[in-house]
Parts: C-alpha cells; structure tokens; sequence
C-alpha cells in the first residue's frame, strides 16, 4: 500500500477544513509577522508601506543592533532568574514529593492538606502584602526576590504531580536500592530522578515559562535599570514618548529569541506540557 | 497496631523530615505569611510604614461603597462573559483539526498553534497596543484598506454613537466608549493554544470508525458535534470554563498594560484587581488594597467550591 496516494484522498477530503484551520492560524500568526516585517524599517518607511516587506538591501539593520544592545542585559537577568529558580523549586519539589511519596510518617497528612489548601488561594490577591514582606526581608530590587517567590510558587503544583508519580514508580525499585544501602538521598539522585525525566522536563517548562512570562512581580519590586527582567524592560521601553516602531518591534523580537530556541530543542515536552499544565491547573 | 509501626517508622525515618522541610518553609514564608498579613492589614489604616491604625471594619465599609470598586465588579463581569464567548474559536478548532484524516497534519497544527505562544505574554499585549495605535495601527489601516469604516461612520450617523467620524482616526485605547469593545477585540481570533491542546486531549478517545458510523446513520457535521464530540470535551469545556472565570477575576495585568493603572479614559477598563493595585502601589493605601484583596478572595473561593462541587474533574 502506497502512502502517496492515501494522503492525497485525505486532503482532498477535508479541503474545507484544512482551509479553515489555515485562515485561523494565519491570523494568528500575522502579529509574529508585523513584528518580524516592522523591525527592519525606520519610521518614515513603515508609515510608507506598513504591509508589506522592504527589500533586504534596505533593511534598517541598526534597530536589530540597538535592540540587542538593550535587550540583552534584561535577558541575563531573566536567564539567571528563570534558570535558577526552575531547578531550586524543582529540586525542592523533588525531595518534599519524596517524602510525601514513600513513607506515611506521622503528621504527614496535616502537611499535605498545608500543601493542598494553597490550591486555593489565588495568588493575586497576595501581592499587596507580599511586597511589604519583601520589603522588611530587604529583598526589594533585588533579583533574589523574584526567584525566591518563583521557588515558593512553584512547590505546590509540582509536588502535587510528582507525588502521584512517585508512587506509581514501582516499589522493589526502591527496595532494592534500601538492600544495596542506599539513603534517602541517594534514592532520589539514582531512583527518582532518572526514572521521572519527562515529567521533571514538563514541569520544568512550566515552571520556566511561568517565570519568564512574569512582569506583575518584577515590576513592583526592581527599581534599578541594571536589574530588570525582560518584562520590565519592555515596560520601560512602552513608555517611551517617541516611538521608533523599528526599533521597538526588534526589541520585541530579541526578547522572543531564547524561548525559540528552548522551544526548536524541547517540541514535544513542550506542546504535552502546555497540555498537561493546563489540566492540573 | 497502626501508632506502633508510625512509630516504629518514625525512630527509623525521622530524617525523611528533612526532605519536606525546604519547601514547607518557601510555602510558608511566601504563601502562608502574606496571606495572614493580608487578612490581618485589611482591619487597619496602613501606609505600607510603621504606623498602623486599627479601624475595624471600615475599610470593607469603604469597599461597599466604593463606586469604582462596584463598577470594576460590573466591568469584570462584562469581560468575563466576553471571555466564555472567545472560546468558541478553540473548541471549533480543536473538533476541525481532530476531524482531520492525516495524523500528520494534526501534529503539524498543532506545532504551529503553539508557535505564538514562545512569544511572551507581554510581547503579544505589546503588539496589540501597536495595532490599536490610531495613526499608525494596523487595526484602523485594516478598516481604512476594506471600507469598513465607512461602514462604522454610517451606523454611527444612523444611531448616535458620536464615536466613530470620517477622516478621523479612531482612538480603540482613548475613548472611553471604546474600551470595552477594544478589550473584546484583543487577541483576535482568540485562539488558546492551551485551550486547543486540552480540547483536542478530550477529543482524542473518538475513533475514526465513530464518525463513519454516524456517517451511516446519515448524522450531518454539526450532529456529529452536538452528539459525539461536545459529551467528550464537556470535562474539559468545564474545567477552561472555571479557570478563566477565575483568572478574568483575580486578573488586571492586561488592563495595566494596554491601558493604565486608572483602567484607562473614563476608567472604563478598571477591574478589582487593578483597584487593588492601583490603592497599594499608587495610592499607598495598604490597608485598603489588603480589604479588596480579601473581598475578591471570598469571590474566587466561592467560585471555586461551587467548581468542586457541581464540576467534577478526573485526574
């Protein structure tokens, strides 16, 4: 059986359909392509021809070089901020699902309904006091904060998934490791943690994500220039009086640049992570 | 016999303490702390300094009074209902890429459908603002290139908007009586690609052989929704449902970004959130913001014991 063929039926089948789907993902693709086409023009030619492409010859290759001057610093402090704070709650997450995982020691169900309770508590409302907490700990400005709250944020979600894997892991695993001696510790580093890698990838892009998408908390806690998240950067960067809408959309497509290249490498963990995320909540 | 072994356990395993201890603290300070202080500050006159003046119940006695506070609920409302309509395009795209035959084009949809979403959130908002722009937006160029302006202007002739005016570009973010349709507008063609995924994760229990049985039976495209796919998706319909009726809810980081900290002209785009925001961080009222905190707390809690109780979710 030819596959050549099979696939062409099927397209011609549901033209409809395909046609449909291609509308909509065009129009939601067409903002990505503004800021594409607008980042390679100065002004006077945007307001000329604010449709279509220049010619690359004439491409204003100099907001792309402006954007990366600016951009830049902001995407260290976010890498650093991101990074650190994705492994430190994972980790984190790792050992409290453990315990919550493997043994049913006492009062360990009065934990994990502390735990549990914080589903829900809505974060928002939480921001007024947490900044006065920030403030007596002389945490403000200060990129720490930023990690700090992803860490604490994080915990939840995770050891709630990590917990229900964890104990589907299968038990002689962890009592072979006991015969050989092994700690606790040591289960962790040679049992968990290689046999729960998909999982740990998914929460870690959500866990990621959710620290790079971040401008509430970031806005109201750095003040120094030097300091700022690429959420407060773009901030900063709106609020400037004249626009050179050139400039300002390379920006925007520096700022997109690292989590291209996190997505090219991570497809699948990606697209099953933004499911599962949203299903556990 | 239970106690015995616990503690038997215990003397052997106390160590395992440990492992939770970390981000029993994290939770603690950060999650537990704030909220405490939040319900404790909400009975005070607070600045954000050292000194506090406990006024009981007064700063709910406010809230209940509050004109923009009441009118932000009625606004959040709107959006709300605005929100539940803008899932319409998802489910439609979700039940056509899963109608398609090709398993290969439904992976490469659903590739591209996450494309937008390694934007960041804020770059995206950013970019409407930009085509919300009246002079250079590509929102009034878009209704300029079609004639659909002109369209606008007669009806406006025709009811008495006063808004829309030939030769004049249109202000979406100015006007005050623009605002609303402006936020309705925003992220056209509203498609979640979360949404979408979760959608077509429901869908996928359907095999092909089911459409060619109602295929049989003569059962049209639309019947095949109402009868196949909707029972599916409707877990999954549910559980979007109450996490954006409480993310609209609690949610202001959109209206401060497109708009201002007031909600924009007219504060026609002020939500509680925002009030609350707006109270702490321009107003230096802690106390205040703390007490529309806990009010918009009670709201979700309720949302979300209702969820528990009407809308069952399996793991």
């Amino acid at each position: 059986m030819s596959i050549a063929p099979t696939r062409r039926t099927d397209f011609s089948r549901d033209w409809t359909k395909h046609l449909i789907i291609l509308f909509f993902i065009l129009i939601e693709l067409f903002p990505l392509y503004m800021m594409f086409q607008v980042s390679f023009k100065d002004n006077a030619t945007f307001i000329r021809q604010p449709w279509l492409p220049t010619n690359p010859l004439t491409w204003h290759w100099e907001n792309w070089s402006f954007a990366f001057k600016l951009i830049l610093p902001y995407i260290a402090n976010t890498v650093f901020v991101a990074v650190t704070g994705t492994v430190a709650s994972l980790f984190l997450a790792i050992l409290g699902a453990y315990f919550f995982a493997r043994h049913k020691l006492p009062c360990s169900g009065l934990l994990w309904a502390a735990f549990l309770a914080l589903m829900l508590m809505p974060g928002v409302v939480n921001i007024t006091p947490l900044f006065m907490l920030l403030k007596s700990l002389k945490l403000l400005n200060t990129l720490w904060a930023l990690i700090l709250i992803g860490i604490a944020g994080g915990q939840v979600f995770s050891i709630f998934v990590l917990r229900n894997f964890i104990e589907d892991l299968p038990r002689d695993l962890f009592e072979a490791a006991e015969m050989d001696g092994a700690s606790h510790l040591q289960q962790v580093f040679n049992v968990v943690i290689p046999m729960s890698g998909p999982i740990i990838g998914t929460l870690a892009i959500l866990s990621f994500l959710s620290m790079w998408n971040d401008f509430l908390m970031p806005l109201i806690v750095l003040r120094d220039k030097e300091l700022f998240t690429l959420g407060v950067g773009l901030i900063y960067l709106d609020g400037e009086y004249v626009k050179q809408w050139g400039q300002i959309m390379a920006a925007y497509f520096v700022a997109s640049i690292p989590l291209i290249v996190v997505f090219l490498f991570t497809m699948r963990l990606f697209v099953r992570g933004l499911s599962a995320g949203a299903i556990k909540g | 016999m239970a106690a015995t072994l616990s503690q038997q356990k215990l003397l052997r395993e106390w160590k395992l303490y440990f492992f939770v201890v970390p981000s029993l603290v994290m939770v603690l300070v950060f999650a537990y702390v704030p909220a405490a202080s939040a319900v404790y500050h909400s009975f005070f006159e607070w600045a954000g300094g050292d000194t506090k003046q406990l006024i009981g119940f007064d700063n709910f006695r406010r809230a209940f009074h509050d004109q923009v506070l009441l009118d932000s609920f009625l606004t959040v409302s709107i959006l709300i209902v605005f929100n539940i309509f803008k899932m319409v395009p998802s489910i439609l795209l979700a039940v056509l890429i899963h109608r398609l035959k090709s398993d290969r084009w439904q992976y490469i949809y659903r590739v591209l459908l996450v494309v937008p979403m390694i934007v960041p959130g804020l770059v995206t908002l950013f970019i409407w603002k930009f085509f919300f722009d009246p002079n250079l937006g590509v929102l009034n160029g878009l209704l300029d290139f079609t004639g659909l302006k002109s369209v606008l202007v007669s009806l406006d002739h025709f009811f008495h908007w006063n808004i829309f005016y030939a030769n004049v570009p249109i202000g979406w973010l100015s006007q005050p009586e623009l605002i609303l349709p402006s936020l309705f507008v925003w992220g056209f063609p509203w498609i979640g690609a979360v949404g979408v995924l979760i959608f077509l994760a429901g869908l996928q229990s359907i095999g092909q052989d089911v459409y060619e049985a109602a295929e049989l039976d003569g059962i049209g495209p639309i019947g095949k929704f109402i009868y196949i796919e909707l029972p599916l998706i409707l877990t999954q319909l549910r559980l979007m449902l109450v996490l954006l009726i409480v993310a609209t809810l609690g949610g202001y980081g959109l209206q401060l970004q497109l708009l201002n900290e007031y909600g924009g002209p007219g504060g026609r785009g002020m939500v509680p959130g925002l009030w609350m925001y707006n109270r702490a961080f321009y107003a230096g009222e802690f106390g205040y913001a703390c007490a529309i905190g806990m009010i918009l707390f009670v709201f979700i809690l309720l949302l979300t014991f209702v969820n528990n109780r009407y809308v069952r979710i399996e793991k």
